[in-house]
């Protein structure tokens, strides 16, 4: 795919991070070039629309990472972004987080929603969401997943939003996150130490985060925000704002925000971008490992394997829970923004072996035991995310070894479909079986 | 015509049985140029399959003409004519040493070979390692259950068979220059009728040994229970001539 100037234009926006905003170290490669995570997901889940949950120690910037990249992406002033967090505590209330009564209009008898900050701006990051008690994680959720936020009886719903989460690692005031919410997260990703030498610098120089700060238009935001008109007809109110910051920010610091039109044009591009044949049966490879079991169907939560299973040297006997649908689809959407980031015509195997750890991490349940065997090995990562790396080496090999075996067995799977009568190309791992269970359902 | 919701939701995949298409799962791969590609493993084990085939087909029509009603006489004849049936066969086929040790378990082993009968199993077998391209031949059998007669017959000169295991009776008879050794027992008959050539059994042979063999040596490394007429040639036990010698009275030696 021909850059159009929008990759370069985000590019710009990661570089002006690294260099001003938050330091750190790069520590992923792809394709020969080297990123901080922390930044790149970020920055792909601002313009996925994606859900993101960064983990780390206290102080490493999470929430800081996450609010200059909504800042650039979308032309917030930090101070609007700041006034439309939500921080994780045990008392947080539904009435904080998403709306309140009207209580001038409730008064007078009628019935009206005061929506808050934090469910009116497409830029949506909970702080230390591990410190909402489990019960009130859930009132959130509908929110997370598809934008839609609810209060008596009344709902906006965000066309365009994305979410960051950030979360402690587990001390006496954390929770764990529950189930159904972490899978709705897109990516983990760890705000990580820069090092002794980068942390003496952030320390010495004056704090950088007021140059994203603009008094008067967050002032005119924020005016907006409080008023009385309809949720819809705020949104090109408050665009034309922000598009006024974003020019203040291009004349100032000399990069140029992303205005919606901008936004949207790079989705229809990134849309356009398809798995190739290679990064389609890997990814279908890795999903069968996550998800099979030959004895019960698939893999559930609630059952053990049985001992002397044929497949215990696969990851499917490794993990208790199994793959939701969310997780092709957080590994298709970040491919997806990688591989346009990058100028690629096609999504490949580099673009999804890059994601997928970041994916996989917080979602996999691992057994006990290889937990307890792992958790010593000399590594870089946070346990999670170094756990879902090696997978993604375990599973590469294995497509490396079988690829064009596997390749072919789906193009027979194709054929059969169409009604050509041949037979199913037979192999060890899950996937065969998985080809083998979709053609019988289809013959049956 | 009409055509279902579902139907029209689905770009490809044929209704089945009258029902709705089934969306088809693997649609992208239908681009994908579809080669059987045969990986070594395969074609190693297909080739070893057509040969075992023409080897399996040999030893039936060899059965078919002589072991008629499976009943088969060891004869001077029978075996002579046997073996020519069995030349015949073995002569077309293209094999080597170790599908000869894949067909000797296969006569046991498989469905597909209906009846090992041990006279024209190792008649065939004998051809077999007669006209291998190999100078050498290892059959390792000792995992066999039934121990086969005539293995090694009319052993050629330059040829030099290895048997891991027991055989059965006649083993290397009419032996023609060719290097027999089992590492296990053989029974009776051992060597007769032999020419030239040796044979070295490591364990203890049977009763007849030698029987009319016109030369050449038997070496036993364990017992020699009787000895047949022998015409000319050797016989050591545990590296002791005992033929020619003393002992004239045939298969009365111990």
């Amino acid at each position: 795919m021909e850059k159009n100037g929008y990759q370069k234009q985000v590019m710009e926006v990661y570089q002006f991070i690294n260099d001003h905003l938050y330091f750190n170290r790069p520590d992923i490669e792809i394709k020969g070039e080297r990123y901080n995570s922390a930044i790149l997901f970020s920055l792909l889940t601002a313009l996925n629309k994606g859900k993101e949950l960064i983990i780390g120690e206290p102080g490493l910037g999470k929430t800081t990472s996450a609010e200059f990249v909504c800042s650039l992406i979308y032309q917030f002033p930090l101070g609007v972004i700041w006034g439309s967090e939500v921080s994780g505590h045990p008392e947080q209330t539904e009435e904080k987080i998403i709306g309140r009564p009207d209580l001038g209009k409730l008064n007078r008898g009628e019935e009206d929603v005061v929506w808050t900050n934090f469910s009116q701006i497409p830029v949506k990051i909970v702080d230390e969401i591990n410190r909402l008690p489990e019960t009130k994680q859930s009132m959130i959720l509908d929110g997370v997943d598809r934008g839609n936020w609810e209060y008596l009886n009344e709902m906006i719903i965000n066309d365009e939003y994305c979410l960051f989460a950030t979360a402690n690692y587990q001390d006496g005031g954390t929770n764990t996150i529950i189930a159904p919410l972490v899978d709705r997260f897109d990516t983990m990703v760890e705000s990580r130490y820069p090092g002794a030498h980068l942390s003496f610098l952030i320390g010495k120089t004056k704090r950088k985060d007021h140059i994203l700060r603009h008094p008067k238009y967050e002032k005119d935001l924020y005016r907006v925000l409080k008023s009385k008109i309809a949720h819809e007809k705020k949104i090109p109110k408050l665009e034309e704002i922000c598009n006024a910051f974003g020019e203040y920010v291009e004349e100032v610091l000399g990069i140029k925000p992303l205005q919606r039109q901008d936004r949207d044009q790079i989705r229809t591009e990134m849309e356009s971008l398809e798995m190739d044949l290679d990064a389609s049966a890997f990814t279908r490879m890795l999903l069968a490992e996550f998800s099979f079991c030959e004895r019960y169907g698939q893999k559930r939560v609630v059952e053990n394997c049985e001992e002397g299973c044929h497949y215990t040297g696969y990851l499917c006997h490794d993990i208790k829970n199994c793959a939701s649908n969310r997780l092709p689809t957080s590994i298709k959407q970040y491919a997806r923004g990688l591989a346009w980031l990058m100028g690629d015509g096609e999504i490949d195997m580099e673009h999804v072996k890059s994601v997928l750890p970041y994916t996989l991490a917080h979602r996999v349940q691992w057994k006990d035991e290889v937990l307890s065997q792992k958790e010593r090995a000399k590594r870089d990562d946070p346990f999670p995310i170094f756990l879902a790396k090696e997978a993604v080496k375990t599973i590469s090999q294995r497509f490396r070894e079988q690829s064009e075996h596997l390749k072919d067995a789906l193009a027979v799977g194709s054929k059969i479909f169409q009604g050509e009568s041949l037979e199913v190309l037979e192999g060890d791992h899950p996937v065969y079986v998985e080809i083998k269970k979709d053609i019988e359902a289809r013959r049956t | 015509m009409k055509t279902s919701l579902t139907q029209k939701m689905v770009s490809t995949g044929q209704p089945v049985g009258g029902g709705p298409a089934v969306m088809n799962p693997f649609e992208e791969f239908k681009v994908f140029r579809f080669e059987k590609t045969d990986i070594p493993l395969d074609q190693i084990v297909q080739s070893t399959e057509a040969v075992m085939d023409q080897i399996r087909r040999g030893y039936e029509k060899l059965l078919e003409e002589e072991a008629k009603e499976l009943v088969w006489m060891v004869q001077y004849n029978t075996i002579i004519k046997a073996y020519e049936v069995a030349e015949r066969y073995v002569r077309e086929i293209d094999y080597s040493a170790e599908d000869i040790e894949d067909f000797c378990f296969a006569l046991e082993n498989t469905q597909k070979i209906p009846y090992l009968i041990p006279g024209p199993a190792g008649v065939y077998i004998s051809a077999l390692c007669n006209y291998a391209k190999e100078e050498e031949i290892i059959l390792k059998l000792s995992e066999l259950k039934t121990e086969i007669n005539l293995l090694g017959f009319r052993l050629p000169k330059g040829k030099r068979m290895m048997i891991e295991g027991d055989t059965g009776d006649f083993t290397g008879i009419g032996l023609e220059g060719g290097e027999l050794v089992v590492e296990g027992n053989a029974k009776n008959w051992t060597g007769a009728g032999m020419r030239s050539g040796k044979i070295l059994v490591r364990k203890n042979i049977g009763l007849h040994t030698g029987e009319w063999m016109m030369g050449g040596e038997i070496c036993v490394g364990g017992r020699v229970r009787g000895l047949g007429n022998i015409v000319e040639g050797k016989v050591f036990e545990r590296d002791k001539l005992v033929y020619p010698g003393k002992v004239r009275n045939p298969n009365l030696y111990y």
